[in-house]
């Protein structure tokens, strides 16, 4: 065993490494600077398929830090749930760092390069730390790296939008880490503890002392991640911060941060909070309605978009919805929709900002009407984009059909047709909004109106892995289904 | 033969036409002559392949073949039944003699390497339909036939076509969300969704009514029923006319055949007498044939009379699954058979007039009959065929389908099917009979002008001239293949379903 039994901690350390050397290996050996970030995310990578081959051998584990158990120590702890969202992050921010490299050097000037590395690492970093951390305060602590570093990767492209969105972005989700921290202050109030199982085992009891203590938590904690992941109706940060931001970013913060958040939202509900707390009060019901408000709005907000990534952002608003509503279903069945939705959506709306990215890159246009007779000069390009739209809008074939399935069955499950209506909706609105573009795209008789330049070779490979990808997990879900509902099994 | 050999066949049925689209859309670069070869090739194989299978469902085998769970109880499978069985002939016989006509029809227009590659295709997907052994494989093959034929709607590429094809895409994916309504419904309420098990759901609760309402609004929206038949009028006419057969003679038939199945498979008709659905069925039905034929009497434009006409004429297969006994299903099925024969006809002629002479409007066809002799009596055939004249297939179904109303004491639908034929005279005589006898440019002295007998190319008449002869033939002579079949299919559907 040796190093593989800290595999947990190098994960962490790799990348966190990684990020660091990336500014002095891009200033002196520049050519090895990408290639350096890439072998780290797929090192981590391999090392998380390795934890999550171990918790399907010997169930859940935990890993102390320094080897000092908690409430002193730091604990990272892996099982099955956990150890799907460290691989959803490390594959789709591998998959994306591909794309990006090319991207990258059109959007960016070329000395921020190395910075982008760093902040880039430090994002997937703190993700991956959040998947496995069993703290509070570390929670706390990722949350913070995550969201400055996002930030930063927003604004890095220093243009008045960019700056403006992230400033409005910083300050927003300093309010939610604010509002986590003041949660997290009130939890440790009444049970002295931060390490998630303490904190578990001890508030029953405190729940029962101090109700109204535990009510603010809960709403704090609703807010802050709420906040984080743009839950309707806090998501005002996001269009700006998503479509001004370089198209690897945008593709990085609508596929993988906010779902990160949400995550962190199913561990707090149901790994921390006991279930006596959950049945007291309505707080699902209100993670039910925001998202379904979120659903219905973001699609609806997106239909009337010029902007091609303004309308991804708007769509991601409805499409995070979806995963709330399979956390706040609270019935296994729907939370393994919800979970599936985020690994598909984390792929397809990527791979719809990468497209956006293409786009951009080969002839410079963003508003949507000019999009006309673009299937014919960008073949690929638009392939992928119809096969990312087609999974948005569920049909079948596409991951987007399976996740809507679990989803409707798990509202079926516990008697409330209601949010198999508003799914069924919002479908048709993601129809609304992306056929009219592929229509366009294809059937147009006039010629493509712009300069086109050639699509690199490296751009149009993420996009073909990412089709792939998608139709795969609309035909092929089985395992990921079984395992998630496996993982999900232990928090019920 | 055995179950395996059926098995690849049906699978060699679904997949070849879709594994030649890339290669027709390969060839299409080399030339366009072995692209057209290879398209009527594949359709004329997938046919005859169809055929092979008839003796096993003259057996009354039943293949049911699981091939991989998608998800837990949620499989991918294949069924083949005498009601898929005749589906399944009777699409790719049509869609043979399509591609026969097409050969020349699509000569001289434009996107034909896009126009054959989608033809195909949709074979392929719409015999998944029919093959399909689940309620999850039919929804994904009835969802891959729909947007994909919306290419075939917009084909032309005008404003029109594209503003009616948008229509079509919003309502098939309305059908197609509400399929998947009705459909995770069946399977919340039964556990499965397989067409293999007989009755999935066994009592009617609000939830089964909701399934059946979503499973109406899915299908029937394909089948252009009242009132989700709006995107119908626009969508059909606007394709090239072999495609507008093809969406009227067969594609709509996958709605009616959705319905089936939902009928006997999902529900049963207990379930369905017991709950008082079948009147709501019964109720659309009566509307969707009065307003069908109704509007169609408004309508200027030939190729648009006759897509009302089929909202009409589908009405009638929704008639018979109201009503729900022996006379009835077989009519209904017959009728399936018959307005395929007569709709694929007169929208093939109305293509050949319009590919001839440039003229949609009904009111310029007088004296067409003179230049167009063979077209114009193919059309007339089929025309009178709709209205129900003996001894013509629609007649035969139509009257079965009275004695199926009659036998359920059901005298006012006999009444709906009888204004129904009134109307259908009403507007498909006067298309026929200026055709034929107003002489155009006549003198006051009855100097006749000369005409010119331009009629359409062989291979086009000669997919005219079969469809004509099938309307004839399968009326009321002694071996009448559709009608046994529909028979059979009553009788096996009646028995349950299952054996």
């Amino acid at each position: 065993m040796g190093l593989t039994n800290h595999f947990p901690a190098l994960i962490l350390a790799i990348l966190l490494g990684i990020s660091f050397l990336s500014p002095i290996l891009f200033r002196w050996v520049r050519k090895a600077s990408a290639p350096a970030l890439l072998l780290s995310l797929f090192l981590a990578l391999v090392m998380a398929v390795y934890l999550l081959i171990q918790t399907t051998q010997v169930g859940e584990f935990s890993y102390y830090m320094g080897g000092w158990p908690p409430p002193w120590g730091i604990e990272l702890k892996i099982n099955l749930i956990r150890a799907y969202m460290l691989i959803v992050v490390l594959a789709v921010s591998l998959w994306i760092m591909v794309y990006a490299l090319k991207d990258l050097e059109h959007e960016l000037k070329t000395d921020v390069l190395g910075w982008y590395y760093t902040l880039y690492a430090l994002v997937v970093a703190s993700m991956a730390g959040m998947a496995l951390t069993n703290d509070l305060f570390n929670l706390f602590v990722l949350m913070e790296i995550c969201a400055i570093s996002a930030c930063a990767i927003i604004s890095i492209k220093e243009d008045r939008a960019c700056l403006e969105a992230s400033f409005k972005y910083l300050i927003l989700s300093a309010m939610g880490t604010g509002c986590f921290l003041l949660g997290v202050a009130m939890v440790y109030m009444v049970t002295g503890h931060m390490n998630y199982d303490l904190v578990n085992e001890y508030l029953p009891v405190a729940v029962e002392q101090y109700p109204n203590n535990m009510f603010a938590a809960s709403a704090l904690f609703i807010v802050a991640f709420g906040t984080k992941a743009a839950l309707f109706p806090l998501h005002v940060w996001l269009p700006d911060a998503h479509a001004s931001a370089p198209s690897p970013s945008s593709a990085m913060l609508s596929g993988l941060v906010i779902k990160i958040y949400a995550f962190g939202l199913f561990i707090v509900f149901y790994q921390i909070f006991p279930r006596s707390l959950l049945d007291s009060i309505p707080l699902n019901e209100i993670i039910l309605w925001l998202s379904s408000m979120g659903i219905m709005f973001g699609s609806i907000f997106a239909m009337v978009q010029v902007d091609l990534k303004k309308m991804l952002a708007y769509s991601s608003i409805g499409q995070i919805g979806y995963v709330f509503l399979g956390i706040g279903l609270d019935d296994t069945i729907a939370m393994t929709g919800g979970f599936y939705h985020l690994l598909v959506h984390a792929i397809m709306k990527s791979m719809l900002f990468m497209c956006a990215g293409v786009i951009i890159y080969t002839t410079g246009i963003r508003q949507i009407k000019q999009l006309g007779g673009i299937g014919q000069v960008l073949p690929i390009t638009m392939i992928a984009f119809t096969i990312g739209s087609a999974s948005m809008i569920g049909i079948p074939g596409t991951g987007g059909l399976i996740s809507k399935w679990y989803l409707a069955l798990g509202a079926l499950e516990i008697g409330r047709p209601i949010f198999v209506v508003i799914i069924l909706a919002s479908s048709l609105l993601n129809a609304i909004y992306y056929m009219p573009i592929i229509v366009n795209a294809f059937m147009q008789q006039e010629e493509f109106a712009y300069e086109v330049k050639a699509v690199p070779r490296q751009m149009l490979i993420p996009l073909i892995i990412g089709m792939i990808a998608i139709v795969f997990l609309g035909v092929f879900s089985r395992p990921v289904i079984v395992l998630l509902e496996n993982g999900l099994q232990l928090f019920f | 033969m055995g179950e395996a050999t059926a098995i690849t066949i049906i699978l060699f049925v679904i997949f070849f036409p879709i594994v030649m689209t890339p290669i027709l859309m390969s060839a299409s670069g080399r030339s366009e002559k072995l692209r057209n070869i290879l398209a009527l090739l594949t359709s004329a194989i997938t046919f005859i392949m169809v055929l092979t299978l008839y003796p096993f469902v003259v057996r009354g085998d039943i293949i049911q073949h699981t091939f991989f769970e998608i998800l837990p109880n949620l499989e991918i499978s294949i069924r083949l039944d005498v009601l898929s069985f005749s589906l399944t002939a009777l699409a790719s016989f049509i869609w043979f003699l399509c591609a026969i006509y097409s050969l020349d029809y699509m000569a001289e227009e434009h996107g034909g390497s896009r126009y054959y590659p989608v033809l195909i295709f949709t074979l392929g997907s719409c015999l998944g339909i029919f093959l399909a052994g689940d309620f999850f494989t039919l929804f994904v093959f009835f969802e891959l036939m729909s947007l994909i034929s919306y290419i075939l709607v917009v084909h032309e590429e005008t404003e029109e076509a594209l503003k009616a094809g948008y229509k079509y895409l919003v309502m098939t994916i309305i059908g197609g969300l509400a399929l998947f309504f009705g459909i995770i419904i069946t399977f919340e309420l039964g556990g499965t969704v397989s067409l293999g098990v007989g009755t999935i759901i066994n009592e009617g609760s609000l939830l089964a009514l909701l399934a059946f309402i979503c499973f109406l609004i899915g299908f029937g929206m394909k089948a252009g029923m009242f009132p989700l038949h709006v995107w119908l009028p626009d969508a059909h006419p606007v394709a090239p006319s072999p495609a507008s057969a093809l969406l009227s003679g067969v594609m709509l038939k996958t709605g009616a055949y959705g319905l089936f199945r939902v009928i006997f498979n999902a529900f049963s008709i207990e379930v369905m007498q017991t709950s008082n659905w079948d009147i709501i069925l019964g109720v659309l039905a009566v509307i969707t044939i009065l307003l069908g034929s109704a509007v169609a009497l408004t309508q200027n434009d030939i190729k648009r009379r006759l897509a009302y006409s089929s909202v009409g004429q589908m009405g009638y297969v929704l008639l018979g699954l109201s009503i729900l006994n022996e006379n009835a299903i077989t009519g209904t099925m017959f009728h399936i058979f018959s307005h395929a024969f007569m709709k694929s006809c007169l929208f093939l002629a109305a293509g050949a007039i319009i590919w001839k002479t440039g003229k949609r409007a009904i009111s310029d066809l007088g004296g067409i009959g003179r230049e167009m002799p063979f077209t114009m009596g193919c059309f007339s055939i089929a025309a009178l065929a709709m209205i129900g004249i003996p001894p013509l297939n629609g007649f035969l179904s139509k009257w079965t389908l009275g004695l199926g109303a009659l036998d359920a004491n059901a005298t006012i639908y006999v009444l709906v099917l009888l204004i129904s034929s009134l109307l259908n005279a009403l507007y498909y005589l006067p298309i026929i009979v200026p055709a034929f006898f107003e002489i155009v440019g006549e003198d006051h002295h009855g100097h006749a002008l000369q005409f010119d007998v331009q009629d359409a190319t062989p291979k086009m008449l000669a997919s005219m001239v079969i469809l004509a002869i099938c309307t004839i033939i399968f009326g009321l002579s002694p071996i009448n293949i559709p009608f046994d079949l529909s028979q059979m299919t009553s009788d096996f559907l009646l028995r349950g379903g299952l054996f």
